[in-house]
């Protein structure tokens, strides 16, 4: 394992894991890159570099958490990050898997009972994670972004306070482990418990892209478990302290 | 997720030289992973390793980390450590004069030593009982019914729900409401799949 460094080439990064492709256009870079290393890169996109960095090593390499580090990238930088993978998901993961299980599940149209089943459950998933991903974006994201303009603004926590007189991120803290369990579940039936004349390739394309959704999902949950909350965690000691 | 544990090594060095040197050698010729730090409590950024490790490092390096590892690497393998010195003949140590492939000898040496954790092809059938316990569960009851309806206690419940999850793979209850239609162990016909799925 080799963590990746500002004076890598952005290029030779993504030969040796194509997996950062959609990490990388969702901090705001586009194909076409050239020989450039990160640092130019970013320099040229008006990128915080370290953010770039660690992020792109937290996803290359699973073990990989420098938490410390990471609680010290700002609020922003963090949600934008998060609200541009929210996107990815909505607007080409999930139609993806939903054409892909779609796919798949008719080419065996004899199976109904299997098929249905599969729906079903797989609609149950996809129902759980657009409201998941709904809340924080409507509800969590904008009372942390309002948080942090309060606290760097040095404003009155006032009218702060009368918008949310009882919140508190613990009161906003979802679990993932529930997506994280149906997403396991899909994957153990297909591969495990469904009858064998289904079309291989076309089992094996939705699995691929739902083995890419995970393994993004997971790094998302991540961010948002060890790094985001604890920073408004943080936030809100200051706000308590202030008043 | 992993069921065979993993073997990483540990490349503790101040010198960027002598750990792209020595994962250079290393690389072509071992089955584990390697992981470069320049000190030794740079092993903090990487809270979600497992598995066996093998740390090689100057012998200072090692006395001064070598109970730092011990804490932060997760205790789900076990941890060895290899010193790395300029001029050696000892066995229990790797010298910078030595061969690259007395160098991989070393270190494989130290890797086939840990327990290899092969996979069983564990038991995956279900119990009578289990059966019993997903059959109610896909009708919906909870586990204080269940353990009503079958004169046990709830921990005894809960305890075979675990089983049943870990057996089959399947964790939500909707997913193992289809794992039990899938099996035949219920018919559709049972069960409101609105509601249940
Ligand atoms: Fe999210
Ligand atoms: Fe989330």
């Amino acid at each position: 394992m080799e963590l990746f460094n500002e004076n890598s080439k952005l290029a030779s990064v993504i030969l040796k894991d194509y997996s950062l492709l959609p990490v990388i256009n969702r901090l705001g870079i586009q194909l076409g890159f050239g020989d450039k290393t990160i640092r130019n890169i970013c320099g040229e996109n008006g990128i915080d570099l370290n953010f770039f960095v660690e992020t792109i090593n937290v996803f290359h390499y699973e073990a990989y958490f420098p938490e410390k580090r990471l609680l010290d990238f700002p609020v922003k930088i963090v949600i934008d990050y998060l609200v541009k993978t929210h996107q990815y998901y909505v607007n080409y993961l999930m139609p993806e898997n939903d054409r892909l299980i779609e796919l798949f599940l008719s080419a065996n149209p004899e199976e109904s009972t299997e098929n249905e089943l599969v729906r079903k459950f797989y609609a149950k998933f996809k129902e759980e994670f657009v409201i998941h991903i709904n809340f924080e974006e409507s509800v969590m994201f904008p009372y942390i972004l309002e948080l942090n303009r309060v606290i760097e603004n040095l404003d009155s926590s006032m009218q702060f306070r009368q918008k949310y007189p009882d919140y508190s991120i613990s009161g906003f803290e979802k679990e993932h482990s529930h997506l994280d369990d149906k997403m396991d579940d899909l994957k153990n039936i297909i591969i495990k418990y469904l009858p064998p004349n289904y079309d291989q390739n076309r089992g094996n394309a939705f699995l691929s892209n739902l083995f890419l959704f995970e393994k993004d999902l997971k790094n998302h949950s991540r961010i948002e478990d060890h790094i985001l909350i604890p920073k408004v965690k943080q936030l809100e000691m200051v706000l308590q302290s202030h008043e | 997720m992993n069921n065979s544990p993993n073997k990483s090594i540990v490349l503790i060095s101040q010198s960027d030289v002598i750990l792209t040197g020595l994962t250079e050698i290393l690389k072509g010729s071992i089955a584990g992973e390697i992981i470069q730090l320049h000190r030794g409590d740079e092993i903090i950024d990487f809270p979600e390793l497992t598995g066996n490790f093998l740390v090689i490092a100057n012998p200072e390096e090692l006395e001064k980390s070598t109970s730092l590892i011990r804490q932060i690497l997760p205790v789900t393998g076990s941890v060895q450590f290899l010193a790395l010195v300029f001029d050696s003949n000892a066995a229990t140590s790797i010298s910078l004069n030595d061969s690259s492939a007395l160098i991989c000898y070393k270190v494989n040496e130290i890797l086939n030593s840990f327990a290899s954790n092969q996979a069983k092809d564990a038991d995956t059938e279900l119990t009578r009982r289990e059966i019993e316990v997903l059959q109610l569960l896909t009708k919906g009851y909870s586990n204080k019914e269940i353990a009503d309806h079958l004169f046990v206690s709830t921990h005894t419940v809960i305890s075979h729900r675990k089983n049943i999850s870990e057996k089959t793979g399947i964790k939500s209850a909707s997913g193992l409401t289809m794992y039990a239609i899938l099996k035949k162990i219920i018919d559709v016909s049972d069960i409101n799949p609105e509601e249940l799925i």
